[in-house]
């Protein structure tokens, strides 16, 4: 009998987990599939109505999203350009001074802020930089600008944790040999470390956009939320994420409320589309094909 | 005359000593070995003379090093406009060889022209004909010269620890500092290594580390013995003693501590 007793525990043991990952992937593929159905109507609505215009009118039965997609692409875009190359050079500052005395409240400060909640770098930035961009740009300061500066800070410290985790294994791996030919750490990274980390570049690249495009609190609290496509960096935009935030908190069921299904099916696409290209690389990084 | 001097040098790593107090003459043109027990501080004596340790956190230099590439003696601590050398170029002028290969991750041709660019400044069209005679000289040059945009990393061992030694010698220097250059490698490619720097040595100064006695005793015009962190003995020309004695006195060394170290 007790075989047979161990036999079952182990089975039991064996179909908790795998339970567990069906329920898991049942519940993805529900929520996809509710998504897309219920934003079915709107995708195919093509008269006044239609999701695909650049006119967000409600009142007027008119709930185009186009310029609250092109508000998500421009905000989370800029705040990439501009987080990018901040996050590689900090990140080349923390892998090439291993004695600098500010090394470690450095790092912790970098591990702190990827902990911190979005709703406390938005309700510090209402205070902190709206007043100076409204300064420098004039207007009410809650526009393009001051949400993509926010937005910066929100992932440039994850970016730079990705890069550092990529490229200091093989900077010293390089190190005491490299360092004995005269060249410095500096030299050895952009030199042999860089050329072979494009991929690990691109990763964080990839997050970076991602995190930016499905954040909703930043671009909620600073962005100004007209549903226009902004002129320059001192005017207002809505991204889809805020639009959705907005439209639940006013509205229940009705046409305006339908377009959300659109809009959250679009913000699904471009979110799951990013993870799955982090997916590959990852994979492709996990095997080596990097070195390729 | 002494390519490098050590005065009462002293390394330590967080606080933790490492080596202590150590006096070292080591001749021009000629081959020392160091010998002792793994953590006895063998590596650590060879990279003061390159400034190495440093790149380490929590290292800790005291003393003077002072070497000589043939145009007076230069305290390696100086700054360049004291008429000390600046880190580069004291890294060029004193090569270093580690235990296992370390080619940079590119071909085996910009894994020597890279440095010489980059450290030595050699200008662009020099750099071809210097390439090929670093090959030639570790034995290279024909077995690669159709091969040499290959990557560095699909040499045998043996060829990727005589590449490392042609990115040294391609940079021109006169100190090359050794650290169990064939320990990675096999018996035969160990010897080849071992008889490419027995032919080099006489226009060199090397310092080596070494954990064989046989190696010790075929290379070395003197043997340095390392023990705790000092150097507790010297052996002038080993070639003299047969191994067994060469152990003897070696072993020896260890038990006879204190007063051994007053005579290196």
């Amino acid at each position: 009998m007790m075989p047979q007793a161990g036999a079952h525990t182990g089975e039991s043991r064996a179909a908790l987990p795998a339970l567990a990952a069906g329920l898991a992937l049942l519940g993805i593929g529900l929520l996809f599939a509710m998504v897309i159905i219920a934003a079915l109507p709107a995708f195919l609505d093509h008269g006044a109505g239609s999701v695909f215009t650049w006119s967000w009118r409600p009142y007027r039965g008119e709930f185009g999203i186009l310029a609250m997609l092109s508000g998500s692409v421009i905000l989370s875009v800029s705040a990439l350009l501009l987080a990018w190359p901040l996050a590689l050079a900090l990140c080349f500052w923390i892998i090439t001074s291993p004695r600098s005395p500010f090394l470690v409240p450095v790092r912790g400060c970098l591990r702190l802020m990827t902990a911190v909640p979005t709703v406390v770098y938005g309700f510090a930035a209402v205070f902190l930089i709206t007043p100076l961009v409204r300064a420098g740009l004039g207007g009410s300061g809650f526009c393009w600008l001051a949400a993509a500066l926010v937005l910066t800070l929100l992932v440039l410290p994850t970016m730079a944790l990705i890069m550092e985790a990529g490229l200091a294994p093989r900077l010293s791996a390089l190190c005491p040999g490299g360092l004995a030919v005269g060249l410095d750490r500096m030299e050895l990274l952009w030199f042999f470390v860089l050329p072979l980390s494009r991929k690990t570049l691109l990763a964080a690249a990839l997050l970076g956009l991602g995190r930016a495009f499905g954040d909703t609190l930043v671009p909620l609290m600073l962005a100004g939320n007209a549903p226009q496509i902004p002129a320059g960096p001192g005017d207002s935009l809505r991204t889809l994420t805020a639009h959705m935030a907005l439209v639940t908190a006013n509205e229940v069921g009705g046409a305006a409320y339908n377009s959300l299904f659109a809009a959250g099916a679009l913000l699904l696409a471009v979110t799951a589309l990013t993870s799955l290209m982090l997916r590959r690389i990852q994979a492709a990084l996990d095997t080596g094909a990097e070195q390729q | 005359m002494n390519a490098v001097s050590l005065e009462n040098v002293s390394v330590s790593f967080f606080d933790r000593p490492i080596l202590q107090a150590v006096n070292a003459l080591f001749p021009a043109g000629r081959i020392s070995v160091l010998v002792g027990r793994s953590g006895s501080g063998k590596t650590t004596l060879l990279r003061t003379v390159n400034r190495l340790n440093e790149e380490f956190p929590g290292c800790r230099t005291s003393g003077t090093i002072t070497i000589d590439c043939g145009g007076g003696p230069c305290n390696i601590y100086a700054r360049p406009n004291e008429g000390g050398l600046s880190l580069p170029e004291l890294r060029r002028r004193v090569g270093m060889l580690f235990q296992t290969p370390n080619c940079f991750p590119v071909s085996v041709y910009r894994n020597i022209a890279m440095p010489l660019a980059l450290t030595a400044g050699v200008n662009a069209n020099d750099i071809p004909d210097k390439a090929r005679e670093a090959l030639a000289a570790v034995g290279l040059w024909e077995e690669l010269k159709d091969r040499l945009d290959m990557p560095a990393e699909r040499l045998s061992g043996g060829q990727q620890q005589r590449l490392c030694l042609a990115r040294l010698l391609a940079l021109n220097p006169s100190i090359l500092l050794l650290d169990e250059p064939t320990a990675s490698l096999d018996v035969h490619a160990a010897r080849q290594i071992e008889d490419l720097l027995l032919d080099l040595a006489p226009r060199y100064t090397v310092i080596m580390v070494s954990h064989g006695l046989r190696q010790a005793r075929h290379m070395a015009d003197q043997i340095l013995i390392c023990e705790k962190g000092r150097l507790t003995g010297i052996i002038e020309d080993p070639a003299r003693l047969d191994e067994e004695h060469l152990a003897e006195r070696i072993y020896a060394s260890d038990a006879t501590d204190a007063d051994a170290s007053t005579r290196v």
